[in-house]
């Protein structure tokens, strides 16, 4: 099996000057290809620091974290920008979509930065907009759609790439209950059926209900992992239509 | 899609991108304003420099401008005024008789420069007729007629009729006095110029300098301003042992006064493009901190800082272009109509002009020439606006500015 994610020794230290919080510390971690993985814990225990180090977002104080055989704490901030161009989709709490833009034009934007041919870009949106059930609603702008809609519109911009994983911070914390079954749906379907990775950071019981490995964060380090399942388990899908 | 974000972006604030596209606008109407008020001026101060006190080219012996000496003559006016008109570059000639005088009346004496003209070819070039204000001007009846300008008149007490006495040398250094009587009165817009200059039929100059037909300057007026370096080429060329000058060599404190003019007018439209550029800068930082965690997320996806660059760049080009049309556009309007009805400073500061030798009545004239270089300027100055925000966003860390 493919280790899509190597996280060793990985700490992250706020106020190391004055009085030092290690949001997280000394972590490791693996992420197999076609993990779908929650990463729980209470509110401070580092979930999202965490998420951010292995999307390379911050840099760790000390530590590596190799996706696919590059260590991400080595890189420039300019080749980081382009590593995660290329290699890592991401689902944020508070949908994050740009307003100015249409549905469809926010999933391109992604496959623009990447130089993705015209043509290509139109068939992808296409096929990733019917996976996600708003085909009828390409054209709109984020504020004419739900919450439950704009999230996976942001799904969809996050795998457009066609990522090597997608990080998902909090990614059903702002939706209904209905709307972030119809969310977990799709996500546990495109790990099913295409075998994308996904880490989230949860507290939401129904997402930690779905993932097939849970890892519990306490203090910033991780206190419970529940064995990895391979990805030929499928994830429950719920039965709830959208 | 980039060009696309930044038109959309700029109007997620309508209110503020409009404030700021009509200060572009209205930046831009003043300092076209101003250009076209400046050129107006220059235009009206060359036509005078041309129709009363130069003409376009000027022909000398090449001796009599360094004392005006009158023995520095030339001769058969009739010759060279059929040699000059042969140039179809040429529209009017005539000759002068000059020299430097005293003039004096019961009041007082003043340092004058006589010119002795024929008045109807004189008519063609100068245009004097049309500028007594005052008397009949020459009549061609009486001797020794004059005409004086106004400025002069006030100054000695003189009227038309008036008698006065003009005193020089002639061409043996002997001093020749004589009595004159005011014909006419002329003013011109330039104050200067009429306080110097006397105008007396050339026949009765000449007699009293003894020098027969001969006379000391050809004043030549062309039929296009823009012929000026050619027709001189032509008569220089024509006249190789005498002294040919283009108005800008007679008067170069004009050709001064116009080439650092354009500076100046530059440097206004500059200090209006600063005072704007902050203005814009003001409005894209603004936008930029609104956008502080959409821009963070966009980075976090994977847009590098030159895009993002590029898209402040865009926006903020975009904003001042925005505002760039309704300013032409109403700075054309108004030089237009000002351009026809012309626009009376006489009430406070038609004295001050006209004794800079400059009209009271200036017509704009809208600055096409000089349009590409604004709109540079323009460009330059939303270009050089963009540069600190651009450089505020590219600093934005994803990680933070995803906490906003």
């Amino acid at each position: 099996m493919q280790t899509v994610i190597d996280a060793h020794n990985v700490s992250k230290v706020y106020n190391a000057d004055t009085i030092p919080v290690y949001a997280v510390n000394n972590v490791h971690l693996h992420l197999q290809k076609g993990e779908f993985t929650a990463l729980v814990g209470p509110s401070g225990s580092g979930k999202t620091t965490l998420l951010n180090l292995i999307g390379g977002l911050d840099k760790p104080d000390s530590g590596n974290i190799i996706i696919n055989g590059v260590d991400i704490t080595t890189l420039s901030a300019n080749e980081l920008i382009n590593f995660r161009l290329k290699n890592i989709g991401f689902v944020f709490q508070s949908f994050n979509l740009i307003p100015v833009l249409t549905a469809k034009e926010n999933a391109e934007f992604i496959l623009q930065l990447q130089k993705v041919h015209r043509k290509e870009r139109i068939k992808r949106i296409e096929a990733l907009f019917k996976q996600i059930g708003l085909s009828d609603k390409l054209n709109e702008r984020p504020a004419k759609l739900s919450g439950g809609q704009q999230q996976r519109v942001a799904v969809a911009r996050a795998l457009a790439s066609r990522p090597q994983f997608v990080l998902a911070d909090e990614p059903t914390a702002n939706l209904d209950s209905r709307s972030a079954s119809n969310l977990l749906d799709i996500m546990a379907r495109l790990n099913k059926e295409e075998g994308i990775t996904f880490l989230f950071s949860t507290h939401d019981q129904r997402v930690i209900d779905r993932a097939r490995r849970v890892i519990t964060l306490v203090d910033g380090q991780i206190s419970n992992d529940t064995a990895a399942v391979p990805v030929t388990h499928e994830a429950p899908v719920s039965t709830e239509k959208s | 899609m980039i060009i696309q974000m930044a038109w959309r972006n700029i109007w997620r604030n309508k209110m503020r991108s409009i404030a700021i596209a009509l200060s572009v606008a209205i930046g831009l109407f003043a300092g076209l304003s101003v250009l076209a008020l400046y050129k107006g001026m220059m235009k009206s101060r060359i036509r005078t420099v041309i129709d009363s006190e130069t003409g376009h080219l000027q022909i000398h012996h090449p001796e009599f401008k360094k004392d005006y000496d009158p023995q520095y003559l030339l001769s058969d006016p009739q010759k060279w005024l059929s040699d000059i008109l042969f140039f179809n570059t040429i529209k009017a000639v005539a000759v002068r008789t000059v020299t430097q005088a005293m003039l004096a009346t019961p009041t007082g004496s003043a340092g004058v420069q006589v010119n002795g003209v024929d008045p109807e070819t004189e008519n063609k070039v100068s245009l004097l007729k049309d500028k007594i204000h005052w008397g009949n001007g020459f009549t061609g009846k009486k001797k020794n007629e004059a005409l004086i300008g106004k400025k002069l008149a006030d100054k000695m007490k003189l009227k038309p009729g008036s008698k006065l006495v003009l005193t020089f040398t002639d061409t043996a250094s002997d001093l020749v006095s004589a009595a004159f009587r005011v014909a006419g009165i002329y003013q011109t817009e330039n104050v200067p110029l009429d306080e110097r200059n006397v105008y007396v039929n050339r026949n009765d100059l000449n007699e009293l300098l003894n020098i027969n037909g001969s006379f000391h300057e050809i004043a030549i007026l062309l039929n296009r301003g823009e012929d000026l370096a050619l027709a001189k080429r032509q008569l220089q060329e024509r006249f190789p042992s005498f002294l040919v000058e283009s108005w800008k060599e007679i008067s170069p404190e004009t050709e001064l006064m116009v080439s650092t003019m354009d500076y100046y007018m530059y440097i206004i439209i500059g200090i209006i493009m600063l005072a704007l550029a902050f203005g814009i800068i003001n409005t894209m930082l603004m936008a930029i901190l609104e956008r502080t965690r959409e821009i963070g997320m966009m980075v976090a996806l994977g847009m590098n800082k030159l895009r993002l660059f590029l898209m402040v760049l865009l926006e903020t080009v975009l904003l001042t272009i925005t505002g760039t049309p309704p300013g032409l556009l109403a700075a054309w309007l108004a030089t237009d109509y000002y351009n026809k009805k012309g626009i009376d400073i006489s009430s406070f500061a038609g004295d001050t002009m006209s004794s800079f030798g400059f009209s009271s009545m200036i017509y704009p004239e809208f600055p096409r020439p000089e349009l590409f270089t604004v709109m540079m300027i323009v460009v330059m100055t939303a270009l050089l606006s963009c540069i600190f925000p651009a450089a505020k966003a590219g600093r934005l860390q994803p990680v933070e500015a995803l906490r906003k």
